[in-house]
């Protein structure tokens, strides 16, 4: 049902992108609603290990397709509205949810307000992580963009601030400061993440506060410009149960965990086109604090007292990347990237780090279709996840190759 | 790598990349016939790359992009080449914060659909005759 899905989607989009650039509802006297789309279908195949899907075998799972619309009624007024669905190994199993939807008002170039569910700012590619089209990877490191975690990283329900400040000489200072709401899946990719390889079951998110900003300055140098994001998420709460006995006293005994902590998130980002060239490094962390509440219950009775426990953590990744354009349908690029479970750690075992280097091949033989080759030499298991499909890990090197291709309008 | 070493490679990396000098448009601005504004090159590369969205007076601003007839001028106006503006401005509509350019086939239907569009824009090659549109110079 979901391939039916899914190839259903890329006729669609097939058929409208070889139709027309973009669709155009004419509402009259100037008023018109433009419709884009895109809709893209992956392979991953890999040695040793399952990473984003059951990729030993050689994964189809691994597809995205949005349609949007834009629409400006009044003046410094424009609406947009994206729908999206994705299959990441078992995230997203392509149920198509609203990605965005907002309206936005723009005072002037130094200041505009978005509001509804938007896309929430975060170096190079937070905003489009999911949009294959807009880079020559198939895969981003995904020690900073986990494609995993999308209901974590993307939208919030709330609103952005956002402008240009011109520094004269300086360049430019762009800004996106945002508030907002998140909804966490209890099926998404954090849920998962937390309970991977454990016998815990999740019992649900709660739904945290978001604030924080994305900093640009363009620099005078042109085509260059230096980022800088913080965000941090309050009230991010969840709980577990953990089936301990199925006989107790009073009933079966179950141990409920509940989690209350707060993230706080740092990126900062270079990134130089220059003339065919594209340069890109990033570094990103976050810093998770809080408290572990866990009671021990036989049916509805307390057998323990009840115990709090502090927890902390704090990955970090990086990558450095080049990507050279040689013609209007080809383009080659590279990036290196290193992941860490945790900064205080970096190694001692296979899951304390995950280093990449990848080699990517972009072709656009129209300006509606791209198709995209890439190897990976991978050592290191820290994104690994999935636990139940990756029962042995080692520190020995493995390969990994995606093809991808995406249709457009 | 410790957010030092980062911080030292990026610094690094500021210091050695050359000064470019800006391109000369070689290219004719044309505008739909409500539009009044004038233009210098500045102001052109911020409607270019997204950063000026509205016309002073507020309409929204639809840039046309005639084929590839004009990538020469659209580079100068933009600072990238054609590929680095074309995925500049999906990245921008796929999330949210712009609307696509829309792209013309020729300067004839370029110039009709600057003609046909409220607040729009397009870069023609030199010599162009601007046939129901407003040619508009830049400072």
């Amino acid at each position: 049902m979901k391939q039916i899905k899914t190839f259903t989607m890329a006729g669609a989009a097939l058929a409208a992108s070889t139709a027309a650039h973009a669709w155009e509802l004419d509402l009259g006297n100037n008023q018109k609603i433009d419709f884009h789309g895109f809709a893209s279908q992956g392979f991953i195949a890999s040695t040793d290990y399952n990473y984003l899907g059951k990729s030993t075998d050689g994964s189809f799972q691994f597809t995205e397709a949005g349609i949007n619309a834009s629409y400006s009624p009044f003046n410094r007024t424009r609406i947009t509205v994206q729908g999206f669905a994705f299959d990441t190994g078992k995230i997203g199993n392509m149920e198509p949810f609203l990605d965005y939807a907002s309206i936005e008002y723009t005072f002037n170039d130094y200041v505009g307000i978005r509001a509804g569910r938007v896309r929430k700012p975060g170096g190079i590619y937070n905003h489009i992580q999911d949009l294959d089209l807009a880079r020559t990877a198939i895969l981003l490191p995904q020690g900073v963009y986990d494609a995993r975690w999308r209901d974590f990283s993307t939208s919030i329900d709330g609103g952005v601030l956002f402008g240009t400040i011109p520094l004269g000489k300086a360049g430019s200072l762009s800004y996106e400061l945002f508030a907002g709401l998140v909804t966490l899946s209890d099926d998404g990719g954090v849920a998962r993440w937390i309970v991977d390889g454990s016998n815990n079951k999740f019992d649900g998110f709660g739904q945290p506060v978001s604030v924080g900003g994305q900093l640009w300055w363009n620099t005078p140098i042109e085509g260059l410009r230096a980022g800088a994001y913080t965000g941090y998420m309050d009230d991010f709460t969840f709980k577990l149960i953990t089936p301990v006995s199925p006989v107790g006293p009073f009933g079966p005994i179950n141990a409920y965990a509940a989690a209350d902590a707060h993230v706080l998130l740092q990126q900062y980002s270079l990134e130089y086109t220059w003339k065919k060239w594209t340069f890109q490094a990033e570094y990103f962390t976050y810093e998770y604090s809080g408290n572990n509440t866990v009671n021990v219950l036989s049916g509805s009775t307390p057998i323990q007292p009840t115990s709090i426990s502090p927890s902390k953590t704090q990955p970090d990744a990086w990558y450095a990347g080049a990507a050279y354009r040689f013609n209007d349908w080809f383009e080659v690029g590279s990036y290196y990237t290193e992941h860490y479970a945790d900064v205080h750690q970096r190694s001692g075992s296979p899951n304390a780090s995950q280093k990449d280097l990848a080699l990517s091949f972009r072709f656009d033989p129209k300006p509606w279709w791209i198709f995209k080759l890439e190897g990976h030499y991978i050592r290191g298991t820290s994104l690994l996840e999935d636990t139940a499909n990756n029962p042995q890990r080692d520190g020995r090197g493995w390969f990994l190759f995606a093809a991808k291709t995406t249709f457009s309008f | 790598m410790k957010l030092g070493k980062f911080t030292a490679l990026m610094a690094g990396a500021l210091l050695v990349l050359p000064c470019l000098p800006s391109l000369a448009l070689d290219g004719v601005v044309v505008v739909n016939d409500g539009v009044t504004a004038t233009l210098d090159a500045n102001a052109l590369k911020d409607i270019y790359t997204g950063k000026t969205m509205y016309w002073p007076g507020g309409q929204a601003i639809t840039i046309v992009v005639a084929g590839d007839k004009a990538d020469a001028a659209l580079e100068a106006a933009s600072g990238m080449n054609a590929s680095a503006f074309k995925t500049h401005w999906q990245r921008l509509a796929f999330s949210g914060r712009g609307q696509q350019p829309k792209r013309a086939d020729d300067v004839a239907a370029a110039l009709a659909a600057v003609a046909a569009s409220k607040g729009a824009i397009a870069i023609v090659p030199a010599g162009t005759e601007p046939a129901g549109v407003k040619k508009l110079d830049v400072n």
